[in-house]
């Protein structure tokens, strides 16, 4: 299990856990990221990442990234 | 009987532009009641009986964001007779999770799969009717922007609402949990009137819905009794409540998607292609940097210079050419004959000062329009004789002989009046008072709206998400968001626009910092005043243009990082999580009616508050007291003015920052009019002896100058930025603490300015230098103090 931020570019990955506050927590899973969804990390900058989550892309920041983890 | 159906789905899914291509113009745009988020209602094309409301774009019915929050009362409390949920048909998934709560309102539901043009170029295909059998609710495909299916989504919502039949979901839960709902149901939800709801409510007393507990009334009792029920299925499933019926829903998801849709192989789209460029590590900022380049280029300064030069000169002022034709003749010619005539003036004026003619060279002065600086030129005796002839010999060029000229509101308000021989006092109060006035805010009109052009194109081709992305990491620094750069861009164009395009930014503590700061930024009318104050007290310095801009953006900077850490915007900064919609070609109607929607809401400002306010300011400059009498007084008699009274009242305020006469004072407030206005005031109070400029030199000390350009930068902006604010904050106390805390800000920067400057200038250390230092202090402190409601 490690970080998303830590994930290679360009290869899809299973979501283990996310962890964070419970209001950054609920808005992921609302965004589709999910234990046990797939995530692609597509780009990235300084540490914050677009990234492929059913079917749509979200940007997420550096903070978050570290608390989401595949 | 009218019947409501409410347009439900994610943001980006289209909604907007089903809405639009439904209804057509018949809209009413509004706020919902209370807050920022907007509301949108209107009839449809089709069937005037039928009414549609706009819901804002949400991804759930959680209510931990205002939109969904006014959009679940909505359903909830005015229970529409129907909802067109719509759905994103290249994202299925994510979007039919705010489905399977949609359909548990009890309300009767028809999906509308949008985008399907886009599905099909896809090579995807979507099993309409099992997905429909699936769910339980008819389903439709359609495409807003291509205007496919829309007649028979808009007759299957008004079918389903005059069936009334209610909904009910056909998806269960695990069945640890279904056994907790039906606990929760029997509990306390047995008196819920109507019990088509009683199951979306009972799951959302599952999730520990504050909100819904408050609802309902229950009693802590009855609270704790349901608690021990999510707590035993929490241990069951050991996850929280919430997270086991989001699980629960996708799950759910991921079984019907696998029967109803087949992909196509997938490849890069062209969106991830686009990205792989604009959002690219490297490339992103230089990208950023061109594309903000061109909108400044093309909306402030040359399509926006010309449409803004045209509208304050020409509509609000002499008249123009139509099409512009015969207009840069006119001007030659125009210059031509001025430039004659000031010489010959200057001969005269020569004459009449030393009594003689000149016997060689000898110089006459030439004022700037804008700025009023005074230069000398030096004429010959032949360009003398040339002058006089080529004056004598032509007349003064008329506009109307050199293409079709219309004349500007102005002219011809001021005949029409002349006219019917009205009243000096409402002939002035109608010219001075509310043309002038009103005319200077609606002469923004035209610059404004290609601003909102660009805008709306780049919100809704998905780059401005972008913006935020790229952006972000440098503004969250200081507390504001990736997308406060635009507002402050465009805020060097005109503050009005800015103000407004601070409502692109989700995050509420972001948009009201934004909107707080963004007028720190010196817009297009300080212009002109800066250039005076360089010009008068400085001498023409090629530095003070440049230090307006930098002291806005240190005033940005401090501020934001102050405001940050004060009660007023305390708590956790918002994490950043965004969708990246992807890229489209926005259509013309769309992009137009943005445009509109925002224009027309500065323009309605312009009518009310903005009117009222250039009233009161004309009344208190062209009305007092000579020789004891109440009267009317022309323009250069301003210092008998109520407003010269009240500037002589007021002046102590700026005492400490060294320019406490009521001349800086007055000149001061009608800068609240327009800032430009602040050059025209001065013009007229220090023009009485002849030179503004010379008069003003000796009014103002280097340090007094540049607090009183530093205060008029910072400071509460004009009537119309201000009525942006009031708008945009909507809320009386934000507004006003946004205006107190602009001048509170304003005046210690102009403290710290003159004291501290006044030891810099020669004027030595004294007693009001410890206070300049003190302020600093102050500041300091803001800046440095420990964040005690953050982390």
């Amino acid at each position: 299990m490690m970080p998303l931020v830590v994930a290679p570019v360009g290869e899809e990955q299973m979501i283990k856990r996310i962890g964070g506050n419970e209001e950054a927590k609920r808005h992921l899973q609302e965004l589709g990221f999910v234990p046990g969804g797939y995530i692609t990390v597509v780009n990235e900058i300084g540490g914050n990442l677009i990234v492929n989550v059913k079917e749509s892309r979200v940007a997420v920041d550096k903070q978050l990234a570290q608390k989401i983890f595949v | 009987m009218g019947i409501r159906i409410a347009l439900a789905g994610n943001p980006n899914c289209g909604k907007t532009t089903l809405f639009n291509a439904l209804t057509g113009s018949n809209q009413f745009v509004g706020n919902w009641p209370g807050v920022t988020v907007e509301y949108k209602e209107g009839k449809y094309k089709g069937d005037k009986e039928v009414t549609i409301v706009d819901l804002p774009g949400i991804y759930s019915l959680s209510p931990y964001t205002l939109e969904e929050v006014v959009s679940r009362n909505y359903l909830i409390d005015e229970k529409p007779n129907a909802i067109i949920n719509v759905i994103d048909g290249t994202n299925l998934e994510r979007n039919l999770y705010l489905t399977t709560q949609v359909v548990e309102l009890g309300i009767p539901v028809v999906i509308a799969i949008n985008m399907m043009d886009v599905v099909e170029k896809n090579g995807d295909k979507i099993n309409t009717k099992r997905l429909a059998e699936e769910i339980g609710v008819p389903v439709f495909e359609i495409s807003a922007l291509k205007n496919r299916g829309l007649k028979e989504i808009v007759d299957a919502g008004v079918k389903a609402a005059k069936e009334a039949k209610p909904q009910s979901p056909k998806h269960r839960f695990d069945g640890s949990v279904e056994h907790a709902l039906a606990h929760i149901e029997e509990l306390c939800l047995h008196n819920v009137s109507d019990e088509n709801v009683q199951r979306w409510y009972s799951i959302k007393l599952f999730e520990r819905d504050e909100k819904i507990q408050e609802k309902l009334g229950l009693s802590s009792d009855v609270i704790s009794h349901i608690e021990q029920d999510i707590q035993s299925c929490e241990k069951e499933m050991d996850d929280d409540s919430e997270s086991i019926i989001t699980g629960e829903r996708y799950n759910y998801i991921g079984t019907i998607i696998d029967g109803c849709v087949k992909k196509a192989a997938k490849g890069m789209t062209i969106s991830d292609k686009i990205d792989q460029v604009v959002t690219n590590r490297f490339l992103a900022l230089p990208i950023f940097a061109i594309v903000m380049w061109l909108v400044y280029y093309i909306s402030v300064t040359t399509v926006g210079g010309w449409a803004t030069d045209w509208a304050n000169d020409g509509v609000f002022g002499d008249g123009w050419h139509l099409f512009a034709i015969g207009s840069s003749d006119y001007a030659d010619a125009a210059d031509e004959f001025a430039a004659n005539q000031l010489i010959v003036d200057g001969y005269d004026v020569y004459v009449e000062e030393n009594g003689t003619e000149p016997t060689g060279d000898f110089d006459y002065p030439v004022e700037d329009e804008e700025t009023l600086e005074v230069s000398y030129e030096t004429a010959s005796l032949e360009d003398y004789e040339a002058a006089k002839a080529y004056v004598e010999s032509t007349e003064e060029p008329d506009p109307a002989d050199y293409g079709i000229w219309i004349p500007g509101v102005p002219v011809f308000v001021e005949s029409a009046l002349d006219a019917i021989n009205c009243n000096d006092v409402v002939k002035s109060l109608v010219l001075d008072g509310i043309v002038a006035g009103v005319g200077a805010v609606l002469g923004f009109v035209p610059q404004i709206l290609i601003l909102f052009i660009f805008l709306a194109f780049l919100e809704s081709c998905g780059y401005m998400a972008r913006v935020a992305f790229i952006m972000d990491r440098i503004f969250r620094k200081f507390g504001l968001s990736g997308k406060s750069f635009i507002p402050m861009l465009i805020g060097t164009g005109c503050g009005i626009p800015g103000i407004m395009a601070s409502r692109t930014i989700e995050n509420d503590r972001d948009r009201k910092m934004t909107i707080m700061t963004t007028t720190f930024i010196p817009c297009g009318a300080k212009l002109p005043f800066i250039a005076m104050v360089a010009g008068a007290i400085f001498g023409g310095a090629s530095w003070v243009a440049p230090s307006a801009y930098f002291l806005g953006i240190f005033a940005i900077i401090v501020s934001g990082i102050m405001l940050k850490k004060t009660k007023l915007f305390a708590g956790d900064p918002a994490p950043f999580v965004m969708e990246l919609p992807a890229y489209h070609w926005p259509t013309v109607g769309n992009v137009l009616r943005s445009m509109w929607e925002r224009g027309w809401s500065f323009i309605k400002k312009a009518g009310t508050i903005i009117l009222l306010s250039t009233i009161v300011i004309w009344f208190l400059t062209f009305f007092g007291f000579v020789d004891g009498a109440f009267t009317m007084l022309e323009e250069d008699q301003i210092d008998h003015s109520i407003l010269a009274m009240l500037g002589k009242c007021l002046a102590w305020i700026f005492i400490p920052l060294g320019f406490g006469d009521w001349e800086a004072t007055v000149a001061s407030i009608t800068g609240l009019v327009a800032k430009e206005n602040i050059v025209g005031t001065l013009g007229i109070i220090y023009g009485a002896s002849g030179d503004v400029y010379a008069t003003m030199a000796q009014a103002f000390t280097a340090a007094s100058g540049f607090a009183f350009l530093a205060f008029n930068l910072l400071c509460a902006p004009c009537f119309a930025a201000m009525g942006a604010i009031k708008r945009e904050m909507n809320n009386t106390k934000w507004f006003w603490t946004a205006i107190g805390y602009q001048c509170g800000f304003a005046w210690i920067i102009g403290l710290i300015v003159y004291q501290v400057g006044k030891v810099f200038t020669g004027e030595g250390f004294t007693f009001g230098t410890i206070f300049g230092i003190a302020a600093i202090c102050a500041l300091l402190y803001g800046l440095f103090r420990k964040d005690k409601y953050n982390k």
